[in-house]
């Protein structure tokens, strides 16, 4: 367990810092960033026909009320921890891969869910956006995250990661 | 949700989902409720660094409960006499890994869960300083107009510095650090999770 959280903290930290280049911003996030929003914006105008995205914002025309998807929104921190996650637990690739492919959707369709509850419940009350925002959906990201990882490890074939987790302590054992 | 009663789910991971965000509202709720006790370490350990790191920008620091007030010695421009800047810091943004913790705690229901509660508050206190910290250096040094961010003598690199330490303490550690410090603390949880029905 140790081995897998040196190895978690590692690569979250190289990735983290990769996010941050110019480059990265330019090419990965920034584009991802505003395809969130368009996605986000074409589920909405399936009902709501008066919304618009422009660029990583969406506006909705007949309020005024916009929502900018910025860092921290745009699901790419909670994906580089799902990546992370995975790549530093013991695993074959092939398990490593589909999970990931599988994971990182799941991680993204709850945002786009995030997005678009956000855009409705900042028209509707700001205390109330500002506490889903800032607090609840935070968490509720990194639950999802959590229980990605957490059935992905169940999936993974016993005889395949015998170097972990190892037997816990007695004292957590007792329970 | 102890594992020895009959449960609506059969999956045990669906059974510890559905508690958590069962937990959820009740611990977010009580968060809140507590925060100007939850957070007063926070502020102990924040006054603290500041005392020692950054004596010479940070004059004195306010509580309002569940927001800190630092009073610097910075003045608003060159030449101006009178008045200083004061950046307010939200300490709820880099918090709210608490309620997650005890939520994913609470769900596991795990022997000794207060102990393992305590022990999740103690290892999250100082990571929500980091972020109430670095957010604080943030203000002054990169989002404060040069006239400001001149006076308090950071180098180039010392503003890459707080620039990664900002973005790290409030895009990864306050929902990280609850989610792996859960994972570390609940390992025979994750055991029996794996181990097949029968």
């Amino acid at each position: 367990m140790l081995r897998f959280f040196f190895l978690f903290v590692l690569l979250l930290a190289v990735l983290f810092g990769l996010e941050l280049t110019p480059w990265a911003q330019e090419w990965l996030v920034q584009p991802w960033t505003s395809t969130l929003a368009s996605i986000s914006t074409w589920i909405v105008t399936l009902f709501d026909l008066d919304v618009v995205a422009t660029g990583k914002v969406m506006r909705s025309g007949a309020t005024g009320f916009a929502v900018s998807i910025e860092a921290g929104c745009n699901g790419v921190e909670a994906t580089l921890v799902l990546l992370a996650a995975m790549l530093a637990f013991p695993a074959p690739w092939n398990y490593k891969f589909v999970g990931l492919i599988i994971g990182i959707v799941a991680v993204q369709l709850l945002n786009i869910l995030r997005v678009i509850s956000l855009f409705y419940i900042g028209q509707w009350n700001y205390d109330v956006f500002e506490w889903a925002h800032l607090y609840v959906w935070q968490a509720l990201i990194m639950l999802d995250v959590l229980v990605v990882w957490l059935i992905w490890v169940r999936r993974i074939p016993r005889s395949e990661d015998s170097r972990s987790p190892p037997a816990a302590p007695p004292a957590l054992a007792a329970g | 949700m102890r594992p020895d009663t009959p449960h609506v789910f059969k999956s045990p991971l669906t059974r510890f989902v559905v508690a958590a965000l069962a937990w959820l509202p009740v611990t977010f709720g009580a968060w809140y409720l507590l925060a100007p006790v939850l957070l007063w370490p926070v502020r102990l350990l924040v006054e603290f660094v500041a005392n020692v790191g950054f004596r010479d920008v940070v004059r004195t620091i306010e509580s309002g409960g569940r927001s800190l007030t630092f009073i610097t010695t910075l003045k608003p421009a060159e030449g101006v006499g009178a008045g200083v800047v004061s950046v307010d810091v939200n300490m709820l943004v880099y918090a709210f890994g608490m309620p997650l913790f005890a939520a994913l705690t609470l769900a596991a229901h795990e022997a000794k869960w207060w102990r393992t509660l305590a022990i999740g508050y103690a290892v999250i206190v100082p990571f929500v300083a980091w972020g109430v910290l670095a957010d604080f250096l943030k203000g002054i040094a990169i989002v404060a107009p040069a006239a400001i961010a001149s006076q308090t003598g950071f180098s180039g690199w010392q503003r890459e510095m707080i620039a990664f330490a900002y973005q790290f303490g409030t895009l990864i550690l306050p929902a990280v650090v609850p989610a792996v410090l859960w994972v570390l603390l609940h390992r025979a949880f994750l055991e029996r999770l794996r181990r097949p029905a029968g």
